[in-house]
């Protein structure tokens, strides 16, 4: 019986403690296997015959190497693979090139003429998701989308945020209606709820983009309940946080949603209010699912590439919340402006 | 230079032009610089008249300082950000209606200077010179 300290390349997440574990102690010549995120080791205890120390290591490595962790008897130095970029920033310029023509060419005029139907609701809904709104909800989807991508998670965290939304949509537009009172934040309220997005966002895109290791440690850490999803326990409160941040998005600061919340009042009732309101949730539906779900497309090809253009892009939407909120609070003259 | 940075330092460049072309090649009509008459006399005021849909226009306007003013605020259909207007310097906020006119009075002694409009999240923003 032997036990080795082995450092691990590529432990970036709480799901990873179980998965580096789990498969190493799949292997008949493992006895007990630790992971520690904090330090990047796995102390391993089995019976390896004959191996030396360096053959050890590249033995356990095979069963994780498909999750792209290899184990070294020394401390790797971490390692910026500089080349993804040469792709990722101009696919995030495409992006975010596009995003501004939008706003420029004044795509937000197309909506709201006339009569307020269920049908309006829809297409200012579809108008919403690609407006400036994209820079705060599109933002919170891509980050979340990629974050998740990158502790082994797809689909269902994203499934569970639209739910969410649409959801909270239906029941807290009923209650505007019914009630005849909005949730209309003051000056200050929509201030520190912008600066904040904006923050959040700058976070996970520089954690994106891997370059500091140290946004690792500043970084709203996932629940490690999501992290055993992984290994198969799904638990209620793994599932209920990504839905709690779909239904929060209701408050997010955006023109079309307030616009919304304020026509819903003039209904009067609880029934128009959640379905004027769910309505509007499903317009902005197609490309916040795009966003959620690109994930899944690009996994297969070049994630490095995927990581680092949806920080970049994630990156660009922070800056451009945290000026707009700071010139919205006349603390800066208005840089941007469409 | 480095070769190894040759196809970095190309990408970042392919991205400036890409974000460079989007920024100037789309330029709204109302940003060309044109003239618009908005600025009129009703009786004693001076009355400034600005449209409120997918941003203001027209965004800048020069009126005369020291005289009682009435902005109009007009939206037609406005479900955007813009129907969300802070002025801050006469401490005004309010969510305008869909489609309406909103007036919003400055006095004599406000009218001086620079007032800037900027709506809630803080992309579109207007501004009335006073000279």
């Amino acid at each position: 019986m032997d036990t080795y300290t082995f450092h691990v390349q590529g432990m970036h997440c709480k799901s990873c403690i179980a998965l580096t574990e789990g498969e190493l102690m799949d292997l008949p010549e493992v006895t007990h296997a630790e992971s520690s995120l904090k330090t990047h080791t796995v102390d391993v205890t089995g019976e390896f015959g004959d191996r030396t120390p360096q053959q050890v290591a590249q033995f356990l490595t095979e069963p994780l190497k498909r999750h792209g962790y290899t184990l070294h008897l020394e401390k790797q130095k971490h390692q910026v693979r500089w080349s993804d970029f040469t792709y990722a920033i101009p696919i995030a310029a495409v992006f975010i090139a596009l995003f501004i023509v939008l706003q420029k060419l004044g795509i937000v005029n197309l909506a709201g003429a006339g009569q307020m139907t269920y049908a309006t609701a829809f297409v200012i809904g579809l108008i919403a998701s690609v407006s400036t709104c994209m820079a705060v909800v599109g933002g919170l989807v891509l980050s979340m989308s990629a974050s998740y991508a990158k502790e082994g998670e797809t689909v269902r965290p994203q499934v569970l945020f639209h739910i969410g939304r649409l959801v909270s949509f239906f029941i807290l537009g009923g209650v505007i209606g019914a009630v005849g009172s909005a949730f209309q934040l003051g000056g200050t309220g929509t201030f520190v709820l912008s600066f904040l997005v904006a923050i959040i966002l700058l976070i996970l895109g520089l954690n994106l983009l891997d370059i500091f290791p140290w946004t690792k440690k500043i970084i709203p850490t996932l629940p490690s309940s999501f992290g055993k999803g992984v290994k198969g326990l799904r638990g209620t409160a793994g599932a209920l946080a990504p839905m709690l941040v779909g239904a929060a998005t209701f408050f997010l600061p955006c023109g079309f949603t307030q616009s919304m919340q304020l026509y819903t009042l003039t209904t009067g009732s609880y029934l128009e209010g959640a379905l004027t309101m769910f309505v509007f949730a499903l317009g902005t539906l197609p490309v916040l699912a795009l966003l959620s779900f690109s994930a899944l497309s690009i996994k297969k090809m070049q994630t490095g590439v995927f990581y680092k253009t949806a920080g970049l892009i994630v990156i660009f939407f922070g800056l451009f919340n945290l000026m707009n909120s700071l010139a919205a609070a006349g603390l800066i003259p208005p840089i941007i402006s469409f | 230079m480095d070769m190894k940075n040759l196809p970095l330092a190309a990408s970042i460049l392919i991205a400036a032009i890409v974000i460079g072309g989007a920024v100037v090649f789309s330029q709204k009509p109302s940003d060309s610089g044109q003239i618009v008459q908005n600025v009129s006399m009703e009786g004693e005021k001076q009355v400034i008249e600005i449209d409120a849909k997918g941003g203001y226009s027209p965004k800048l306007t020069t009126a005369k300082a020291g005289v009682p003013t009435m902005l109009r605020l007009k939206t037609n259909g406005t479900y955007d950000c813009s129907s969300a207007v802070t002025i801050p310097s006469i401490g005004f906020r309010k969510n305008l209606d869909a489609t309406g006119v909103t007036e919003v009075a400055i006095s004599a002694e406000s009218a001086k200077g620079a007032v800037e409009g900027v709506c809630a999240m803080g992309m579109y923003n207007f501004s009335v010179k006073f000279l």
